[in-house]
Protein backbone atom coordinates (compact mmCIF):
# COMPACT_ATOMS: atom_id res chain seq x y z
CA UNK A 1 0.00 0.00 0.00
CA UNK A 2 1.20 3.45 -0.79
CA UNK A 3 -0.10 6.68 0.58
CA UNK A 4 -0.12 10.14 -0.91
CA UNK A 5 2.95 12.16 -0.16
CA UNK A 6 3.07 15.87 -0.79
CA UNK A 7 5.92 17.04 -2.98
CA UNK A 8 7.36 18.93 -0.06
CA UNK A 9 7.52 17.74 3.53
CA UNK A 10 7.87 21.30 4.79
CA UNK A 11 5.13 22.15 7.26
CA UNK A 12 5.24 25.80 6.27
CA UNK A 13 4.92 27.12 2.72
CA UNK A 14 8.04 28.40 1.07
CA UNK A 15 8.47 32.15 1.35
CA UNK A 16 10.99 33.92 -0.80
CA UNK A 17 13.54 35.29 1.67
CA UNK A 18 14.94 37.97 -0.65
CA UNK A 19 14.57 41.40 0.96
CA UNK A 20 13.21 44.48 -0.77
CA UNK A 21 15.80 46.10 -3.06
CA UNK A 22 17.96 48.71 -1.32
CA UNK A 23 16.82 51.56 -3.56
CA UNK A 24 13.32 51.33 -2.09
CA UNK A 25 13.05 53.30 1.17
CA UNK A 26 12.08 51.13 4.11
CA UNK A 27 8.89 51.67 6.03
CA UNK A 28 7.82 49.97 9.22
CA UNK A 29 4.80 47.79 8.48
CA UNK A 30 1.72 48.54 10.55
CA UNK A 31 1.62 45.09 12.14
CA UNK A 32 -1.89 45.51 13.56
CA UNK A 33 -4.33 42.61 13.51
CA UNK A 34 -7.87 42.68 12.17
CA UNK A 35 -9.69 43.60 15.41
CA UNK A 36 -7.87 46.89 16.07
CA UNK A 37 -7.92 47.67 12.34
CA UNK A 38 -11.67 47.28 12.26
CA UNK A 39 -12.01 49.38 15.39
CA UNK A 40 -9.86 52.14 13.87
CA UNK A 41 -11.15 51.82 10.28
CA UNK A 42 -13.36 54.91 10.20
CA UNK A 43 -10.69 57.03 11.90
CA UNK A 44 -8.08 55.82 9.42
CA UNK A 45 -10.53 56.79 6.69
CA UNK A 46 -11.01 60.24 8.20
CA UNK A 47 -7.41 60.94 9.24
CA UNK A 48 -5.63 59.57 6.13
CA UNK A 49 -8.22 60.60 3.55
CA UNK A 50 -5.81 62.46 1.24
CA UNK A 51 -3.13 59.77 1.30
CA UNK A 52 -5.65 56.99 0.76
CA UNK A 53 -7.30 58.74 -2.15
CA UNK A 54 -3.94 59.59 -3.67
CA UNK A 55 -2.91 55.94 -3.43
CA UNK A 56 -6.14 54.65 -4.96
CA UNK A 57 -5.93 57.17 -7.82
CA UNK A 58 -2.39 56.00 -8.43
CA UNK A 59 -3.57 52.38 -8.44
CA UNK A 60 -6.24 53.32 -10.95
CA UNK A 61 -3.41 54.48 -13.25
CA UNK A 62 -1.67 51.13 -13.11
CA UNK A 63 -2.10 47.93 -11.15
CA UNK A 64 1.64 47.27 -11.22
CA UNK A 65 2.77 46.72 -7.60
CA UNK A 66 5.90 48.75 -8.31
CA UNK A 67 3.96 51.77 -9.53
CA UNK A 68 2.62 53.19 -6.27
CA UNK A 69 5.26 52.29 -3.71
CA UNK A 70 5.81 55.90 -2.68
CA UNK A 71 2.11 56.59 -2.17
CA UNK A 72 1.81 53.25 -0.37
CA UNK A 73 4.54 54.21 2.09
CA UNK A 74 2.70 57.43 2.83
CA UNK A 75 -0.51 55.49 3.49
CA UNK A 76 1.25 53.12 5.86
CA UNK A 77 3.07 55.94 7.67
CA UNK A 78 -0.18 57.83 8.11
CA UNK A 79 -1.97 54.79 9.50
CA UNK A 80 0.92 54.07 11.88
CA UNK A 81 0.76 57.69 12.95
CA UNK A 82 -2.93 57.44 13.68
CA UNK A 83 -2.67 54.18 15.61
CA UNK A 84 0.12 55.69 17.71
CA UNK A 85 -2.01 58.74 18.44
CA UNK A 86 -4.99 56.57 19.30
CA UNK A 87 -2.91 54.56 21.70
CA UNK A 88 -1.49 57.69 23.30
CA UNK A 89 -4.85 59.39 23.77
CA UNK A 90 -7.61 56.77 23.98
CA UNK A 91 -5.77 53.57 24.86
CA UNK A 92 -8.33 52.13 27.28
CA UNK A 93 -11.35 52.90 25.09
CA UNK A 94 -9.55 51.60 22.00
CA UNK A 95 -8.58 48.36 23.71
CA UNK A 96 -12.04 47.90 25.15
CA UNK A 97 -13.63 48.34 21.73
CA UNK A 98 -11.35 46.07 19.77
CA UNK A 99 -11.49 43.41 22.46
CA UNK A 100 -15.28 43.59 22.24
CA UNK A 101 -15.07 43.22 18.46
CA UNK A 102 -12.83 40.19 18.84
CA UNK A 103 -15.34 38.63 21.20
CA UNK A 104 -18.34 39.40 18.97
CA UNK A 105 -17.38 38.14 15.53
CA UNK A 106 -16.10 41.64 14.66
CA UNK A 107 -19.62 43.02 14.36
CA UNK A 108 -19.97 46.72 15.08
CA UNK A 109 -23.62 46.47 16.12
CA UNK A 110 -22.78 44.19 19.04
CA UNK A 111 -20.24 46.67 20.45
CA UNK A 112 -22.02 50.02 20.45
CA UNK A 113 -21.32 50.86 24.06
CA UNK A 114 -17.49 50.71 23.87
CA UNK A 115 -17.70 52.22 20.40
CA UNK A 116 -19.53 55.30 21.68
CA UNK A 117 -16.98 55.92 24.40
CA UNK A 118 -14.17 55.50 21.85
CA UNK A 119 -15.88 57.87 19.40
CA UNK A 120 -16.38 60.45 22.12
CA UNK A 121 -12.74 60.20 23.18
CA UNK A 122 -11.49 60.43 19.58
CA UNK A 123 -13.59 63.51 18.96
CA UNK A 124 -12.50 65.14 22.18
CA UNK A 125 -8.78 64.42 21.87
CA UNK A 126 -8.13 64.23 18.14
CA UNK A 127 -11.18 65.91 16.60
CA UNK A 128 -12.00 62.86 14.48
CA UNK A 129 -15.58 61.71 13.94
CA UNK A 130 -16.97 58.52 12.51
CA UNK A 131 -18.95 59.30 9.36
CA UNK A 132 -20.61 56.59 7.30
CA UNK A 133 -20.95 57.89 3.74
CA UNK A 134 -24.28 57.36 2.02
CA UNK A 135 -26.51 57.47 5.11
CA UNK A 136 -29.99 58.62 3.95
CA UNK A 137 -30.73 62.34 4.44
CA UNK A 138 -32.31 63.24 7.77
CA UNK A 139 -31.72 59.79 9.22
CA UNK A 140 -29.64 59.11 12.28
CA UNK A 141 -26.43 57.27 11.39
CA UNK A 142 -26.74 53.65 12.42
CA UNK A 143 -23.97 53.84 15.03
CA UNK A 144 -25.86 56.60 16.89
CA UNK A 145 -29.31 54.98 16.98
CA UNK A 146 -30.33 54.68 20.63
CA UNK A 147 -32.70 51.73 20.47
CA UNK A 148 -31.89 49.65 17.41
CA UNK A 149 -33.76 46.52 16.37
CA UNK A 150 -30.59 44.49 15.92
CA UNK A 151 -28.71 44.34 19.18
CA UNK A 152 -27.09 41.81 21.44
CA UNK A 153 -29.67 39.58 23.10
CA UNK A 154 -27.67 39.42 26.32
CA UNK A 155 -27.07 42.80 27.84
CA UNK B 1 -115.67 -26.49 60.53
CA UNK B 2 -113.86 -23.23 61.01
CA UNK B 3 -112.18 -21.53 58.06
CA UNK B 4 -108.36 -21.29 58.10
CA UNK B 5 -108.29 -17.98 56.12
CA UNK B 6 -105.93 -17.92 53.21
CA UNK B 7 -104.09 -21.02 54.43
CA UNK B 8 -107.20 -22.75 53.66
CA UNK B 9 -106.38 -24.44 50.42
CA UNK B 10 -109.90 -24.07 49.25
CA UNK B 11 -109.80 -20.25 49.36
CA UNK B 12 -106.08 -19.52 48.37
CA UNK B 13 -105.77 -16.23 46.40
CA UNK B 14 -102.76 -13.95 45.40
CA UNK B 15 -104.74 -10.78 45.83
CA UNK B 16 -105.32 -11.65 49.39
CA UNK B 17 -101.56 -12.29 49.80
CA UNK B 18 -100.51 -8.77 48.47
CA UNK B 19 -103.05 -6.86 50.45
CA UNK B 20 -101.80 -8.52 53.50
CA UNK B 21 -97.99 -7.68 52.86
CA UNK B 22 -98.18 -3.80 52.44
CA UNK B 23 -100.90 -1.28 52.38
CA UNK B 24 -101.90 -0.17 48.91
CA UNK B 25 -100.24 3.05 47.60
CA UNK B 26 -100.48 4.73 44.16
CA UNK B 27 -97.09 5.97 42.68
CA UNK B 28 -97.38 9.73 42.04
CA UNK B 29 -95.11 12.60 40.80
CA UNK B 30 -92.99 14.32 43.50
CA UNK B 31 -94.58 17.17 45.33
CA UNK B 32 -94.44 20.32 43.13
CA UNK B 33 -94.35 18.22 40.02
CA UNK B 34 -91.48 17.01 37.81
CA UNK B 35 -88.78 19.58 36.86
CA UNK B 36 -88.76 20.83 33.29
CA UNK B 37 -87.02 18.63 30.68
CA UNK B 38 -83.58 20.10 29.70
CA UNK B 39 -83.77 20.10 25.97
CA UNK B 40 -82.12 23.56 25.24
CA UNK B 41 -78.31 23.81 24.32
CA UNK B 42 -76.26 24.79 27.31
CA UNK B 43 -72.68 25.71 26.09
CA UNK B 44 -70.33 27.71 28.35
CA UNK B 45 -68.50 30.87 27.01
CA UNK B 46 -65.37 29.73 25.13
CA UNK B 47 -63.13 32.78 24.53
CA UNK B 48 -63.47 35.82 22.30
CA UNK B 49 -65.47 35.88 19.14
CA UNK B 50 -64.34 35.33 15.57
CA UNK B 51 -64.04 39.02 14.76
CA UNK B 52 -61.97 39.67 17.86
CA UNK B 53 -59.57 36.85 16.99
CA UNK B 54 -59.33 37.98 13.37
CA UNK B 55 -58.69 41.54 14.46
CA UNK B 56 -56.08 40.44 16.99
CA UNK B 57 -54.22 38.30 14.47
CA UNK B 58 -54.32 41.12 11.94
CA UNK B 59 -52.98 43.60 14.49
CA UNK B 60 -50.14 41.30 15.58
CA UNK B 61 -49.24 40.56 11.96
CA UNK B 62 -49.29 44.24 11.06
CA UNK B 63 -46.95 45.02 13.92
CA UNK B 64 -44.66 42.17 12.89
CA UNK B 65 -44.49 43.30 9.27
CA UNK B 66 -43.80 46.88 10.33
CA UNK B 67 -41.01 45.71 12.63
CA UNK B 68 -39.60 43.50 9.88
CA UNK B 69 -39.54 46.45 7.50
CA UNK B 70 -37.74 48.62 10.04
CA UNK B 71 -35.28 45.80 10.62
CA UNK B 72 -34.61 45.44 6.91
CA UNK B 73 -33.85 49.16 6.65
CA UNK B 74 -31.59 48.92 9.68
CA UNK B 75 -29.79 45.90 8.27
CA UNK B 76 -29.08 47.84 5.11
CA UNK B 77 -27.43 50.58 7.16
CA UNK B 78 -25.41 48.03 9.15
CA UNK B 79 -24.24 46.54 5.87
CA UNK B 80 -23.24 49.98 4.61
CA UNK B 81 -21.26 50.57 7.79
CA UNK B 82 -19.44 47.25 7.38
CA UNK B 83 -18.69 47.93 3.71
CA UNK B 84 -17.24 51.36 4.46
CA UNK B 85 -15.09 50.03 7.30
CA UNK B 86 -13.54 47.69 4.73
CA UNK B 87 -13.26 50.36 2.06
CA UNK B 88 -11.30 52.56 4.47
CA UNK B 89 -8.83 49.75 5.05
CA UNK B 90 -8.29 48.84 1.39
CA UNK B 91 -5.44 51.32 0.62
CA UNK B 92 -3.56 50.33 3.75
CA UNK B 93 -3.74 46.59 3.10
CA UNK B 94 -3.11 47.02 -0.61
CA UNK B 95 0.00 49.11 0.03
CA UNK B 96 1.39 46.44 2.31
CA UNK B 97 0.58 43.70 -0.18
CA UNK B 98 2.10 45.68 -3.02
CA UNK B 99 5.41 46.06 -1.21
CA UNK B 100 5.56 42.30 -0.68
CA UNK B 101 4.52 41.60 -4.26
CA UNK B 102 7.17 44.01 -5.55
CA UNK B 103 9.83 42.33 -3.41
CA UNK B 104 8.95 38.92 -4.80
CA UNK B 105 8.72 40.30 -8.34
CA UNK B 106 12.24 41.74 -8.12
CA UNK B 107 13.55 38.48 -6.64
CA UNK B 108 11.98 36.50 -9.49
CA UNK B 109 13.48 38.92 -12.01
CA UNK B 110 16.96 38.49 -10.50
CA UNK B 111 16.51 34.71 -10.57
CA UNK B 112 15.45 34.77 -14.18
CA UNK B 113 18.42 36.98 -15.14
CA UNK B 114 20.81 34.59 -13.42
CA UNK B 115 19.32 31.49 -15.03
CA UNK B 116 19.02 32.94 -18.55
CA UNK B 117 22.30 34.90 -18.62
CA UNK B 118 23.82 32.60 -21.29
CA UNK B 119 20.86 32.84 -23.67
CA UNK B 120 21.38 35.55 -26.22
CA UNK B 121 18.55 37.95 -26.88
CA UNK B 122 16.58 36.94 -23.75
CA UNK B 123 14.84 39.78 -22.04
CA UNK B 124 14.25 38.94 -18.43
CA UNK B 125 10.86 39.97 -17.10
CA UNK B 126 9.42 40.66 -20.53
CA UNK B 127 5.66 40.35 -20.69
CA UNK B 128 4.28 37.51 -22.75
CA UNK B 129 1.66 39.92 -24.06
CA UNK B 130 2.30 42.62 -26.61
CA UNK B 131 0.55 45.10 -24.35
CA UNK B 132 2.07 47.67 -22.03
CA UNK B 133 -0.75 47.19 -19.50
CA UNK B 134 0.30 45.39 -16.33
CA UNK B 135 -0.73 41.75 -16.14
CA UNK B 136 -0.37 39.88 -12.87
CA UNK B 137 1.98 36.90 -13.18
CA UNK B 138 0.63 33.42 -13.82
CA UNK B 139 3.18 31.79 -11.52
CA UNK B 140 4.00 33.30 -8.16
CA UNK B 141 6.69 32.30 -5.70
CA UNK B 142 5.47 33.47 -2.36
Amino acid sequence: MSSYQAGSVETRPYVDPTPLPDDIPKVQELGVSSGPLKSAAFFIGAYCKEYNEDFMLCKAESRDPGHCLKEGRRVTRCATNLITKMRENCLSQFQEHWNCLERNNQEYYLCRKPERSLNACMFEKLGLTKVIPGTPQGQKPIHEVENPIFKAIQK
Amino acid sequence: MTSLGFFDHHHFNFKTLLTMAAPYRQDMPPPGGFEAVKYKRNLPFRGPGALAILGGVAAISAFGFYRYGQGALEKRELQREKAWSRIHLVPLLMAEGDRDAYRRQQAALAREKEIMKDVKGWEAGKSIYNNPKYASPQFVVL
